[in-house]
């Protein structure tokens, strides 16, 4: 046996556990789960009904479509507002820019469940909230449980640490010296930013906003305990056909369009970090 | 070098096995040394309970009291085979079917705790002459025991109750309702503040929804899992459209909470006044103070379902006195008395020598009124119906 052989086969060994795993817990479900997403649940015939199900049906329409909403929405306020306070701790030495650059990512490490339920705790009809007014003699019923406002403020407070982390890596990449550079020359602040700043970190904020919007496609806590009965977001609608129907093709056919939508970002991604290397060239 | 470590480990090893070895032995032998430790042996009965962990922790304590302070304690040992529910693995009923299917004998599945739905699910798939005909001379604590199960009357014994019921915060509510037409009347009149879980999410929900629904139907219906009887549902259905509107509402539109803890916190919090849900969930949250003490809890009629905790002995097990000396601790004071304590259960025996103290809206549960439901796989498809007309229609 030559040494290159032999090396390639050891190579070769050490991979092959990961790939078996891979294979196993990963690509067999996935290849599984179209499969059946095809099939009759009775017959086991081929069959579209299962997809079909999803964009015929009123309520299921509605569930994909108030999915949408909330994810887009979620999407946009979180990186604006994630942009925007990377920015703030990229440029501004201050001592407060420095304490919020060591707080902010503390909700990164509260448990989803108990975050929840804090958030629950402020913003329900009788909440923190209200029982401020009520000191002041105001009702306020924010009306935010149980509504599509209430799922977004959560998905905010999860993610707009997270996608600020991102963005703000990619601005520490920025060197001073070329923003000094421009500044000598004469350039005001936002032609800086418009023609140096968001050119050079435009790639991280893309990003960002694929990895909120994957996560937020298929999210279940945060819905399950905060949403209403209808529209429901679709992690919930996927757990009522598996959990409660116990219809096994139209979970799997569910699962295959949440799968798509999600492929949509991930595109989106591979697209961008494509273009860097075009760029890196 | 090497070789040396290895050994050293096995020796380890060895040593370990022995001394737990050992343990277990005069763990089990408790006196009598020429019994075989294991679970063949007649001094040894395995208990199979399954449910939610306070299910488990009741049992831990009650094999435990059972060994150590019983009558039985030293004559038997019961070991406990707990299997928690809503993961996912094949439930108990499944197995006992599964072991009588296959012929098994001598199994250790001596002595088993079934619910309503559990027991309505085993007697319809192998029979009720899979379980031991129950021989009333062998346990002198079911003479206390009035209650009895509808299925398979002569071959469980029932040991606790468990039951929903309508909870209201008694600071709003003086005068709660004691029939559905005046809860329908109450809910009218109070749009807003009341909510039941939605079906599917918790047993309360469920509970409320169903009866509300099968009020109309003939009483056969409830406990029959014919699907014909799906014809008949619209009337109820009907009804729960017509109570839509004064449910409970936020951000604009009706909610029905997930889950029995959904709804009860709501009533804690005062969003509401009204709710069905578990006798012991509620008492035994009160009595742990994370309830409000103004919270109280009632029967109306028709009730909402209810159902008793049975004990069964399998024809295949191998340990029947062993399994009849339990059933009988089950039902004295000392181990009835834990379940209330406990888990807020129902006791089922005379309760003038239990210490009820926190614990008194219990005894107003008449067990002997407990409606019980069983109408097996129609449920999935009322919970469709629900989610489709109810839960959707705003």
């Amino acid at each position: 046996m030559s040494k290159n052989l032999k090396q390639k086969l050891v190579a070769y060994g050490m991979v092959l556990p990961a790939f078996l795993v891979v294979m196993l817990t990963v690509a067999y479900p996935i290849v599984s789960a179209v499969i059946q997403s095809f099939q009759d649940g009775s017959t086991g015939e081929f069959t579209l009904a299962n997809y079909t199900y999803f964009f015929t049906d009123a309520a299921q329409r509605s569930n994909l479509l108030y999915t949408l909403y909330i994810v887009i929405v979620t999407v946009v306020i979180a990186i604006v507002a994630a942009y925007l306070l990377a920015l703030y701790l990229r440029f501004v030495k201050s001592k407060i820019s420095r304490a919020i650059g060591m707080l902010y990512l503390l909700p990164r490490f509260v448990p989803a469940m108990c975050a929840v339920y804090a958030m629950i705790t402020i913003i329900r009809d009788t909440g923190l909230i209200n029982r401020i007014g009520q000191l002041f003699g105001v009702n306020i019923n924010l009306g935010m449980m149980y509504h599509a406002s209430g799922i977004i403020t959560m998905n905010l407070w999860f993610n707009i640490p997270f996608a600020a982390m991102m963005i703000a890596a990619g601005l520490g990449g920025i060197p001073d010296s070329i923003i000094e550079a421009a500044s000598d020359v004469g350039a005001g602040k936002l032609r800086i930013f418009r023609t140096m700043i968001l050119p050079l970190s435009v790639k991280d904020v893309v990003v960002a906003a694929t990895f909120v919007f994957m996560s937020n496609v298929s999210s279940f806590t945060t819905p399950y305990l905060m949403g209403g009965n209808a529209p429901k977001m679709l992690g919930i609608a996927l757990f009522d056909q598996f959990n409660r129907y116990l219809d096994y093709n139209r979970s799997a056919a569910l699962s295959v369009i949440m799968f798509l939508i999600c492929s949509v970002s991930a595109g989106v991604y591979i697209y961008t970090n494509l273009k860097e290397n075009d760029w890196e060239k | 070098m090497k070789k040396m470590k290895v050994k050293a480990l096995i020796a380890a090893l060895m040593a370990g096995v022995m001394t737990v070895g050992m343990m277990g032995m005069t763990g089990c032998g408790g006196g009598s040394s020429d019994s075989e430790s294991g679970s063949s042996d007649d001094k040894t009965i395995t208990i199979w309970a399954t449910g939610s962990d306070n299910v488990r922790q009741i049992y831990e304590t009650l094999v435990e009291d059972f060994n150590e302070n019983s009558d039985y304690a030293g004559e038997y040992t019961a070991e406990l085979q707990f299997m928690l529910s809503g993961t996912g693995t094949q439930s108990l009923s499944d197995m006992l079917a599964a072991a009588y299917k296959a012929n098994q004998t001598n199994t250790d599945y001596d002595l088993v705790d079934l619910s309503g739905d559990d027991l309505s699910k085993i007697v319809s798939q192998i029979g009720e002459e899979a379980l031991v005909k129950l021989d009333d001379s062998k346990i002198p604590n079911a003479d206390r025991v009035s209650a009895e199960s509808t299925v398979a009357t002569d071959y469980v014994q029932p040991y606790r109750g468990t039951t929903v019921v309508l909870a209201y915060d008694s600071e709003t509510v003086t005068n709660p309702p004691t029939t559905m037409d005046e809860l329908t009347e109450w809910i009218k009149a109070n749009p807003g503040r009341f909510a039941y879980n939605a079906p599917g999410t918790g047993g309360a929900g469920d509970s409320f929804a169903r009866t509300a629904v099968y009020n109309f139907m003939p009483e056969e219906a409830i406990t029959s899992d014919d699907p014909s009887w799906e014809e008949q549902w619209d009337e109820g259905f009907d009804y729960l459209k017509d109570i839509h509107d004064s449910m409970y509402s936020s951000g604009g539109s009706i909610v029905y909470p997930n889950k029995n803890q959904g709804t009860l916190d709501l009533l804690n919090q005062g969003e509401i006044d009204m709710c069905p849900n578990w006798a012991d969930m509620v008492l035994s949250q009160r009595a742990e103070g994370t309830l409000k003490d103004s919270i109280k809890i009632t029967q109306i009629d028709p009730a909402f379902t209810g159902s008793l905790q049975s004990l069964a002995i399998p024809t295949f097990g191998s340990n029947e006195d062993g399994a009849y000396a339990f059933i009988d601790y089950m039902l004295t004071d000392a181990a009835q008395e834990i379940m209330v304590r406990q888990m807020a259960a129902i006791p089922l025996v005379d309760t003038s020598n239990i210490d009820m103290t926190g614990y008194e809206d219990i005894q107003n549960l008449d067990v002997n009124n407990f409606r019980i439901m069983s109408i097996g796989d129609l449920s999935t498809d009322f919970n469709q119906r629900w989610d489709s007309e109810i839960g959707a229609g705003n």
